[in-house]
Formats: C-alpha cells, sequence, structure tokens
C-alpha cells in the first residue's frame, strides 16, 4: 500500500498528523496514530482448555488518505516461545474509498465478513447498508468506531518454524471515543472468534502523549 | 632507386598563424593560415583555449564582413568560426563576443551555395549551445525570415532553420505564433528529410509542443494523423538518435495533451525503446534514462506499466553489468530512473527491495562524481518510504547508515542535502534495535548540521534528529539533548525560517513524548524550552508551528504536576495580556481555527490539564477565567467527530471535578 509522504518542498505532512481538513475526511482519530500503544489480551481457548495471551500492540505507521496503517503486535506468555513474539502487521482502514467491509481475500467470504463484523454491536446499524456491496457509498467519516481488519505480516524476533501461525487475520473495531480495541482472528485452521481485546496505553502517569516523524 | 620519403613540414606555431591574421590581408594569400588554425583545432580542445588566448577569433570573424574577402577565405574563417564554437563554452563566447552571428546570418544569402552552406553549418554548431542568442520570433520580420530559412532547398539551411527554433522557443506566445505561421507545418515535412533534418525538426517540434495543448492539439490533427504517425513510426528508426528524438518528441506531446495518449499502448511501447536505448553507445545512451524519467514523471499508472515491463530488472541489469565502467552521466540517470520508481507506490518499492537495490548502490554512494551520490541518496531516501521495511530493519544496517553518515560532511552542499533526506528516512528506526545512528557518530554531525547556516541544511538535520527521537528510549534522547544543547533547540524553536521552528518544535515534542523527562532539560535557569515555545505560541506563527507547540505542551501536561503547572504559566493570560484587554488564552484562538489538528492538539493539552488529580479544581477554575471553558461549550457539536469527542472528554473531566 502506499504511503503518504511528503516531497521536501513543500510544507510538512507528519504521519498521524492531517493538516488538511479542507476535504471530506475519512474516518480517522488522534488515538489511532504512530506511536500509540494498547495492551490487552486475545483469548486463545480451544476445546481443549481455556487461555489467553497478554497482547500488546504499537501503531508504527498510518496513512489515513490511502486506508493504510501497519504497526507491531507483542504476545507474552506464548507457551511454545521463551520470549514474547513479535510480529509485524498490515492493516486496511474500512474507509468505503480504499477498502470496504468485503475482505475478498484471504479466504474470507462476504458471509465470513459478515458473521465477524456482526460480533461488533457498533456494526449493527451499518449492517442493512453494506450487505449488497460491502458499504461502497457509506460515509464513516462521523461514526466514533473506525473498522480495520489487520494481517501479520512476518514474525520480527522469532523464526517462522517456531510453531505459531500468523496465516489468519484480524477483524478490528476501533473506538474514537476512548481509543479501546476489539477484534476477532479469523483463520479457517484455527479456533474460530479468538477475541482480542486491547485498551489505549498513556506512556506518561498523566495523560495521552504524542510523537511523530515525518518521511520525505 | 629508393628515394628519400617526402617529409610533412612542421605545424607552423600557433603565435605565429596568429601573428597572420592580423597582417590587414582578406584575400587568398590567408587561405592556408585559416586552413591550418581549423586543422589545428578540430578536436583539440587545447588549441582552441590557445588561439582564443592568441585573439584570434575577432580577427577570423572581421574577414567574415570584409567585402574584399573573396569566397574561399570566407568559407575557411566560417568554418573555422563554427569549430572555435563546438563543445567548448569559451569558444562560443568569444564567437558572440566577436559579433559572429549577425555576419554569419547576412552570409546565408551570399550568392555562392558553399559560402552559403559553411555559414549555415556555423550558425547551427553556435545554436546548439545554451549561450547562443535567443531568436525572437515575435518579431514579424524575424518570422518571416525563419520561414524563408525552412522553405530553402538547402539542407543545411533548414536545419539550421530547426537549429534555431528548437534553441529559442520557449514561451506559450513563441509556440503559437510559430504554430500559426505554418512552422510545425514545415518542420513536420523535414521529418521526410536526410538523417540530420529529421533529428533537428524532431528537436524543434518538441520545443513548439512542449506544455503547449493547443500547439499539440494541433499537431495531432495535420494532415489527419499523419504527421503524428510519422512520429510513431520514428520511434523505430535504424538511428538510435533518432529513436530518442522521437520519444522525446512524442513525451512532449503526451504531457501537453494526455487525453490523445490515453491508450496505455503507446507509452508502453515508449518506455521499452527507452529502456533498449540505456544500451546505446554515447551520449543517446546517456540521455535516454533521463528521458524515461521525464515519460513516466509522477504517474502512478506509469510506474506500475514500467514494473510490468520488468523495468526495475533491466535497470539493475545495467548497474550489475557495469556499474564500474559506465559514465557518470548514464549511472546519475539510471538512479533517477529507480528512485523516480520507487517515490510512490509500495509495490515499486517492494520489488526494488527484493532486486536488492540497496546493496547494489551502495558503493555509488562513494562515486566520484557528485551527481551520482545525490541521485544515490535519492533511491535510498525514496525506498525507505516503505514502512514495511523500516520496520524490518532493513535501511538500518551499518553498510547503508555509514556511508550516508560519511556524506553528511561532503564537499558537495547538493551531496549533503541528498544524504540528510535518506537519513531522515532510515533515521526513523522502528525496530527494537539500537539505531547505528547513535552508535556511528552520526549524531554529533547532525547536531553541528542543526547550527548550520544554511537554513535548508538546518531545516533537513533537524528533521532527521526529530525522526531519531521517535519513540527512542529516554536515555537515548537524553543524550541527543545533551550534544545538540538545550541552547540550540531553544534558538531553532526561534529560527528565522518557519520550518526549521516546526521541525524543532516537533523534535521537542518528541523529546518530552514518554516517561521520566528530566526536568533540567525542561527547566533551567537561563534557557528554558517551555518559554522558547510559549514565545512562539504567542507570537505570529503558521498553523503548523502551533500545532507542533500545543503537542508539546501537551506531552509536557501529561508528565506530573509541576509540569502541569509549567504549562498552566504557558497558557493562561499574562498581566500584559490582561493590561491590553487580552483577558483570554491564545488558546480560545487556537480552538476557534478552522486547522482540526489545531483545534485537536489544544484540547489534547486541555484534557491532561484536567486529568483527574490534585490540583485540578485550581486549573478548572483558572481555564474558566481565561475564557477556555466557555469556548469548549460552544464547541460540543464540532463538526470534527475527534474533536468533538475530545471536547466532552474535557468538560466532563470538568464537571467531575465539580462533584
Amino acid at each position: 500500500m502506499p504511503v503518504r509522504v511528503v516531497e521536501t518542498t513543500s510544507p510538512s505532512h507528519s504521519s498521524g498528523q492531517d493538516l488538511s481538513s479542507a476535504q471530506p475526511s475519512p474516518p480517522s482519530c488522534s488515538l489511532l496514530c504512530a506511536g500509540r500503544s494498547f495492551c490487552g489480551t486475545q483469548n486463545v481457548s480451544s476445546l481443549q482448555k481455556d487461555e489467553a495471551w497478554k497482547v500488546n500492540v504499537r501503531i508504527q505507521g498510518c496513512d489515513i488518505e490511502h486506508g493504510f496503517l501497519c504497526g507491531t503486535m507483542e504476545a507474552l506468555n506464548v507457551p511454545l516461545a521463551d520470549t514474547p513474539v513479535v510480529t509485524f502487521w498490515e492493516g486496511e482502514i474500512v474507509d468505503a474509498k480504499n477498502h470496504t467491509f468485503f475482505t475478498g481475500k484471504w479466504e474470507a467470504t462476504p458471509e465470513d465478513d459478515i458473521r465477524h463484523w456482526s460480533k461488533f454491536p457498533s456494526f449493527t446499524p451499518l449492517l442493512s447498508q453494506i450487505e449488497d456491496d460491502g458499504g461502497k457509498s457509506l460515509d464513516l467519516s462521523n461514526y466514533p468506531y473506525i473498522f480495520m481488519r489487520w494481517k501479520e505480516q512476518y514474525f520480527v524476533n522469532v523464526g517462522a518454524d517456531c510453531g505459531l501461525t500468523i496465516a489468519g487475520f484480524y477483524y478490528v473495531c476501533f473506538s474514537c471515543t476512548d481509543g479501546s480495541i476489539s477484534g476477532f482472528y479469523y483463520d479457517p485452521n484455527s479456533s474460530p472468534f479468538q477475541k482480542l481485546e486491547l485498551k489505549c496505553m498513556n506512556a506518561k502517569p498523566g495523560g495521552f502523549s504524542f510523537s511523530s516523524y515525518e518521511l520525505v | 632507386m629508393p628515394a628519400t620519403a617526402a617529409v610533412a613540414p612542421p605545424p607552423t606555431a600557433p603565435e605565429q598563424l596568429a601573428a597572420r591574421l592580423s597582417s590587414g590581408d582578406s584575400d587568398e594569400s590567408l587561405l592556408p593560415t585559416l586552413r591550418e588554425i581549423k586543422n589545428q583545432i578540430i578536436g583539440n580542445r587545447t588549441k582552441k583555449l590557445l588561439y582564443l588566448r592568441l585573439r584570434a577569433v575577432p580577427k577570423i570573424v572581421a574577414l567574415l564582413s570584409s567585402s574584399s574577402s573573396p569566397s574561399p577565405v570566407i568559407i575557411q574563417a566560417a568554418a573555422a568560426v563554427g569549430s572555435f564554437a563546438c563543445g567548448v563554452e569559451e569558444g562560443v563566447r568569444a564567437v558572440l563576443d566577436a559579433g559572429a552571428v549577425p555576419h554569419l546570418t547576412v552570409l546565408l544569402s551570399h550568392p555562392d551555395a558553399k559560402v552559403v552552406d559553411s555559414a549555415a553549418r556555423s550558425l547551427r554548431i553556435i545554436f546548439q549551445s545554451k549561450l547562443a542568442p535567443k531568436y525572437d520570433f515575435l518579431l514579424e520580420e524575424n518570422k518571416t525570415f525563419l520561414l524563408s530559412l525552412l522553405n530553402s532547398t538547402n539542407e543545411n539551411i533548414t536545419e539550421l532553420a530547426a537549429s534555431i527554433v528548437a534553441h529559442s522557443c520557449e514561451k506559450p506566445t513563441e509556440q503559437t505564433s510559430l504554430c500559426d505561421a505554418g512552422v510545425v507545418q514545415k518542420l513536420v515535412s523535414l521529418l521526410g528529410g536526410s538523417s540530420n533534418q529529421r533529428d533537428t525538426s524532431l528537436d524543434a517540434i518538441s520545443a513548439i509542443v512542449k506544455n503547449n495543448p493547443e500547439v499539440a492539439t494541433k499537431f495531432v490533427s495535420i494532415s489527419n494523423g499523419k504527421a503524428f504517425n510519422s512520429l510513431m513510426g520514428l520511434m523505430q528508426d535504424r538511428y538510435p538518435r533518432t529513436r530518442l528524438l522521437a520519444c522525446v518528441c512524442l513525451i512532449s506531446i503526451e504531457q501537453a495533451f494526455p487525453v490523445y495518449f490515453q491508450e496505455m499502448q503507446i507509452k508502453t511501447k515508449l518506455i521499452l525503446i527507452l529502456l533498449d536505448l540505456i544500451e546505446e553507445a554515447g551520449r543517446v545512451g546517456d540521455e535516454a534514462p533521463f528521458v524515461l524519467k521525464g515519460l513516466i514523471g509522477e504517474s502512478e499508472e506509469l510506474h506500475r506499466q514500467a514494473l510490468s515491463v520488468t523495468a526495475a530488472e533491466r535497470l539493475c541489469g545495467y548497474l550489475r553489468k557495469g556499474k564500474a565502467v559506465l559514465e557518470a552521466r548514464r549511472l546519475e540517470g539510471i538512479l533517477l530512473v529507480l528512485a523516480e520508481l520507487g517515490s510512490k507506490l509500495e509495490q515499486s518499492r517492494a520489488q526494488l527491495i527484493e532486486l536488492q537495490v540497496p546493496s547494489l548502490i551502495i558503493d555509488l554512494l562513494k562515486h566520484d562524481c557528485a551527481q551520482v551520490r545525490v541521485a544515490a541518496c535519492h533511491v535510498i531516501k525514496n525506498i525507505s518510504r516503505s514502512l514495511k521495511h523500516l520496520c524490518a530493519g532493513r535501511f538500518g544496517s551499518e553498510s547503508i547508515v555509514m556511508p550516508l553518515v560519511q556524506l553528511l560532511c561532503d564537499s558537495s552542499t547538493s551531496v549533503q542535502t541528498a544524504a540528510l533526506d535518506a537519513i531522515c528516512n532510515v533515521a526513523v528506526n522502528l525496530t527494537t534495535k539500537k539505531s547505528v545512528l547513535l552508535q556511528s557518530g552520526g549524531v554529533s554531525i547532525l547536531c553541528q548540521l542543526a547550527r548550520s547556516m544554511h537554513s535548508e541544511v538546518r531545516l533537513k538535520s533537524v528533521r532527521a534528529l526529530r525522526n531519531l527521537m521517535f519513540l527512542l528510549d529516554r536515555k537515548d534522547k537524553d543524550l541527543i539533548l545533551t550534544e545538540l544543547t538545550v541552547s540550540t533547540l531553544t534558538i531553532l524553536i526561534s529560527d528565522p525560517d518557519p520550518l526549521v521552528q516546526e521541525q524543532a518544535l516537533a523534535l521537542a515534542g518528541n523529546f518530552v513524548d514518554g516517561s521520566g523527562v528530566s526536568t533540567k532539560f525542561i527547566f533551567s535557569e537561563d534557557i528554558s524550552i517551555i518559554d522558547a515555545v510559549s514565545r512562539q505560541l504567542k507570537g505570529e506563527c503558521s498553523p503548523g508551528m502551533c500545532i507542533q507547540g500545543m503537542f508539546f505542551l501537551a506531552n509536557m501536561a501529561a508528565e506530573n504536576e509541576s509540569q502541569k503547572d509549567a504549562v498552566m504559566d504557558c497558557i493562561l493570560p499574562t498581566s500584559l495580556d490582561l493590561s491590553i484587554s487580552h483577558p483570554n488564552s491564545f488558546l480560545v484562538t487556537f480552538l476557534q481555527s478552522k486547522e482540526r489538528l489545531l483545534r485537536l492538539s489544544t484540547l489534547w493539552c486541555l484534557i491532561n490539564l484536567v486529568n483527574p488529580d490534585q490540583r485540578n479544581s485550581f486549573r478548572v477554575s483558572a481555564l474558566q477565567g481565561a475564557g477556555i471553558i466557555s469556548q469548549l461549550k460552544t464547541m460540543v457539536n464540532d463538526p470534527c467527530l475527534d474533536c468533538k469527542l475530545r471536547v466532552r472528554m474535557v468538560l466532563e473531566r470538568c464537571l467531575e471535578n465539580r462533584e
């Protein structure tokens, strides 16, 4: 996916800090920006046992205009691993322009899509408008939730033979109000509806802080 | 019987020959002198310069205008003048200063055809130089004269006319004037002539249509499209130079009249032909990559198309085969095309990385030619826009970073600034490994460059430091600021260049992001970063600067009580403000801004200030008194959802505090 960058001769725009306010905006939120951290759990329970991994997520880059973001996911207390396992993921923001609610790949059918999106209460008001075309004509710019798909691309600190899989992807719902995230992992070969629940973290004791970079 | 072989007489010394020119003669006795001078200077830069120093040119030019000069003398003199002007800038200058152009122009009407030929050839050489005067096509008499040249049956004269057009035609008014006068049709007719006529005509047509949609439209309509088809045919000409010029011409038309080129087929053909031409010897191969870069330009569609016809693989192939032997100009061109391909699309960057382009070009960062070093930096800068690969640490290795750091001390400023741009991107270390930049001495150099006299260098180095500071460990942040010094940072925050100010504010914001900020950096006795930020925010500053300044204050306000208090002191009106009837904080103005991010950054600062803790009620009252709470109440239905949510967050916290 293209990353929005600036030419050196033009005024600066930062990842996660969009100076443009003239055009109708894609869905965006200042809590969903490069540098932001989230922590919580992923329920990896199966029929055999209940299990949850602690998870930390950090957003590394965010290009709202192209509906793209990326980051890392760190899973702690993974039984098969001696250390926390870190993966790099790329995300698609459902904005009706770059991406719709229909995945169209990763072995997810429209039925799978609707089944998973419907697990989010915030999706229910939108259902009737997306059944035909995935929501191409929806205006989500003022909706207080941002829907995304996150797909892990590679392991950062362990080998691909670590016994873990990153074949699936997450359906994700982000709350613009408080930055909380819930998600469901989809992989036809894994336990269904493994739930991801994250809260926005503050690196500082007294509130939210922001960091930024600018690619040229 | 064997006889002694005839020995050629030794060449006469230039000083002697030049002295003979001063004899005052203009008759045929000068012929041997002129011939010998001409023969000595052809292809010999040293001899040309020597004769220039001997002031031979004015004397030779004088022969062109002397009424007593017989034709053979004029022919040789004209040829010598042309030779002086060929490929040597000083020679062109000398010829122009001596007034050769008007004399040669008059000779175009000479009764002796050989004189006309010689004059025309020399003028053509002169008009190939950028130093030649521009011909004013808007003067009617000039246009008429040009048309008479184009109508000539003499090939040298028609080539000259086309050269004059190619050299001089720039402005839209000139383009339109020539087009209306029928010059384009004349040039099209030359496309069927000799190879030289075709080439000069192609050059001239490119100049007339360039960036002019009206003229381009007329061109494609000539003879119901036959002229355009001729151009298409010339793309397959057996001469590489003609193929290149045909491509240049078609690209000029495409850029002026893109609708005519909607089919991708022609553009694909152009890409393929230009890729082939890069393999040609000489100037054609050197210039072809620049033409290709001009074609694919900033078009994502053409980038995709170029990738689909394996442009990246072929360009890498050229580098692998011959980067040690390729001319600098060609290397530069190939690198610039690769940089262009990596500039926009993530798929392109991924492909270039897969082709090992960064490793392939690392040694070109040390090339003798500055333009090659610059171009290599551009490749790295553009490819490193890939967040995916930045996260994978692909650009953080020593093998890439160290040569770039060395280029920060390059003797050429353009190389320094190109290296700064590349470092700016690779400085964004998104891996868990410590940045090589921190260990390489690069920080020291960046901090020095941040004090440069050149604002562009300051801007780029501060931006690089900002990127380096992103999400860094506290210890490393402190090290960087110790190296830069608080004093320098406060000076940069007040830099004369607003763009530098903005980057410095962002750098400060990144510094105070994260926990454990040492107060020694923020509050010192003499210099205070927060005071510098405060001064900027209260002055006339751009929205970009205000946004960064507010994020800095927001980050400060997220730390602890004393820093929240410091932020309050900054944002509350001072007694001076009150005395000049400004009872409200400048934050009120920011909250009223049309810039969404400015409202947002201000709101986050307020959210952090009223974060539930000990001194909240005092802060809420103070904000009330400064008009901020009232302003917030008018924003509960802000058109931006993010702002609306933050306004509610602040007001809810203020309300909780009251309860």
